[in-house]
């Protein structure tokens, strides 16, 4: 069974978290701020941190670095209620596996979960507009990296069916491909997201916050 | 300028300043001041001046934490100079000083020594500001009492001079502190008061919404729908409040502040949650056009409210190209589309006629059970291009 640690600074959501959560998973311990967090997650090496982006002591960010940096390697789901493009954007490039928000009821939750188990990456149809909104920004300088700077055509479709509110599933039936290929393709966006060294993808998402 | 170093020091950290200056040991130039002390009280004079002079060279802050930086030490014969100098001055005072000066330049150096290891400024309390005042109060007192021993015919006027000036010396070393603290806790005080403040405002604000909606909460407890409404208003609300997005007034706004505008009055009417995302927002279209593809894309999401029976809503707006697209999903019950009735004004007057007044178009596609997806382009004119 998959093994989750729950990380809000909050009881109340933590405890609405587990409940969601406590059928389908093994719900190893909780944590309410970086440190802590930090801890529980080295010593209990669990499969599954569901992180809340805002933390007394810092953000989901610290805490994926913190771990990283001890040698963890579990995967992040980010929950929050924030959803400033900074905030998403610094969380996923820190190495969160997915981004919902806590407006997401319980089956959502854990289909979410059960997806950065399985390694794939999961998208808020709020990440997908994000996504489409800084790669699309018009470049000033040519990328250096088209590869990584850029989206495929095909991304960009798969992008825009999770910005519209499709699930993975109605995706591929939309698009007549199997669920595995729009799997790699948010997988492929999401490395993008994190390894993509535009300057504009962090000014564009700092900017965002004052449109 | 040689700064006065807290770490290092005996008294008031002059000879230390010194000697890091010249690149000597401190010890060396302490011994001079000794030296220089004991002919007629020179040394203590001038370590007094030098320690007001430092003193003022000094800022407040770097006295706690300044580390000096030892020059390119030589000290070989720089000792030998510091002797020579000291030597000679000892020589030069010891001949030339008059009376006078042991008379009244030694007790005043005393007076002037004893103020200022009163008042020194790392009193922070605890022993060693108590035996500062002590150490000062004495010296102060010797001064005193030396000229007091002074059995010499000077003016009497000078000394009952000296005489007040030590009186008041000890009062404004004793009262000092006192008075420096008392600005400090000024400060402090308007600190808090703006603190405060700003608290005062702050929980006016959260009284004045989350808690009067909290109480209406438990007042509508057995009605999830009005709970959740409530609860929906609430969080937008304080969101906008928080990151200051303004949705408060559809006019003169852009398309995606618009939209959200749009959603969180249908949001208001339904039981629904309506998420909006937006993707490269404009603001180059005509009012009309923007009035018209706002009016459209709320009939859409009302509809959606009303009919899908899904409490859920997204969407989606993009600029692409020379044209701007919305789309308004659910995931409800679905419909056939051409079984609708002509006497629907619903989708025939508020969207699709609406839309092909300004020159844009709408489409549905929805089949039972499926949900239904409501496509809106409004073509940007030629000369709003950017």
């Amino acid at each position: 069974m998959t093994r989750i640690v729950l990380v809000d600074d909050h009881a109340l959501v933590r405890a609405g978290v587990r409940g969601a959560l406590e059928n389908s998973f093994d719900v190893v311990g909780e944590a309410g701020d970086v440190a802590d967090a930090v801890d529980l997650i080295v010593r209990e090496r669990p499969d599954v941190v569901v992180c809340d982006v805002h933390l007394p002591d810092g953000t989901a960010a610290d805490v994926i670095s913190g771990a990283i940096a001890r040698g963890v390697t579990t995967v992040f789901l980010a929950l929050s209620v924030s959803d400033a493009a900074e905030d998403v954007i610094s969380v996923i490039r820190a190495g969160a596996r997915g981004y919902i928000t806590k407006a997401a009821d319980g089956t959502d939750l854990t289909d979410a979960v059960r997806r950065v188990a399985d390694g794939d990456a999961v998208f808020s149809p709020r990440l997908a507009g994000f996504v489409l909104d800084a790669f699309s920004t018009d470049l000033k300088a040519p990328a250096a990296d088209p590869e990584m700077d850029q989206l495929t055509a095909r991304e960009q479709e798969v992008m825009r069916l999770l910005a519209r509110g499709y699930a993975y599933k109605e995706i591929a039936r939309r698009l007549t491909i199997s669920i595995k290929t729009v799997e790699s393709h948010a997988s492929a966006v999401l490395r993008k997201l994190q390894l993509s060294n535009r300057n504009e993808l962090t000014r564009w998402a700092a900017d965002r916050r004052i449109l | 300028m040689p700064r006065l170093n807290s770490e290092d020091r005996w008294v008031g950290g002059v000879a230390a300043a010194i000697a890091h200056e010249l690149g000597v040991q401190a010890i060396i130039i302490r011994v001079c001041f000794l030296l220089l002390a004991t002919v007629g009280g020179w040394g203590l004079v001038l370590y007094a001046i030098g320690w007001a002079i430092f003193a003022l060279a000094t800022p407040d802050s770097l006295s706690s934490n300044y580390v000096p930086q030892p020059k390119a030490a030589t000290p070989g014969h720089r000792n030998a100079a510091i002797g020579m100098i000291t030597l000679g001055l000892i020589l030069f005072l010891l001949r030339s000083t008059p009376a006078f000066f042991d008379d009244v330049v030694f007790p005043l150096g005393f007076v002037l020594t004893g103020m200022l290891i009163a008042w020194t400024r790392s009193g922070e309390g605890g022993m060693s500001a108590v035996v500062r005042v002590v150490a000062g109060l004495v010296f102060a007192m010797g001064g005193f009492l030396a000229f007091a021993a002074l059995q010499v015919n000077f003016v009497d006027a000078i000394v009952s001079l000296v005489f007040g000036m030590a009186v008041v010396s000890g009062i404004v070393l004793v009262a000092a502190p006192s008075v420096v603290r008392m600005g400090r806790d000024l400060d402090h005080e308007r600190l808090e008061r703006i603190r405060s403040d700003e608290r005062a405002r702050i929980s006016a604000h959260i009284h004045d919404s989350v808690l009067q909606t909290l109480t209406l909460i438990q007042q509508h407890g057995e009605d999830p729908a009005r709970t959740r409404q409530l609860a929906r208003r609430q969080e937008r609300e304080l969101r906008n409040w928080l990151y200051g997005t303004p949705t408060s007034t559809p006019t003169g706004l852009r398309l995606g502040p618009a939209l959200e505008f749009a959603a969180s009055s249908v949001e208001d009417s339904f039981d629904v949650s309506i998420a909006v995302v937006a993707v490269g927002d404009t603001n180059d279209l005509e009012p009309a056009d923007l009035d018209a593809l706002i009016a459209a894309s709320k009939e859409a999401m009302a509809n959606a409210a009303k009919h899908s029976g899904s409490n859920r809503i997204d969407v989606y707006a993009e600029r692409r190209g020379q044209s701007i697209e919305v789309f308004v999903r659910d995931t409800g019950v679905g419909f056939d589309p051409a079984s609708i009735s002509q006497d629907r004004h619903g989708v025939a007057d508020s969207i699709v006629a609406r839309m092909q007044r300004v020159g844009g178009k709408a489409l549905i596609h929805s089949a039972p059970g499926s949900g239904t997806e409501v496509e809106l382009v409004m073509p940007l004119k030629q000369e709003t291009k950017p």
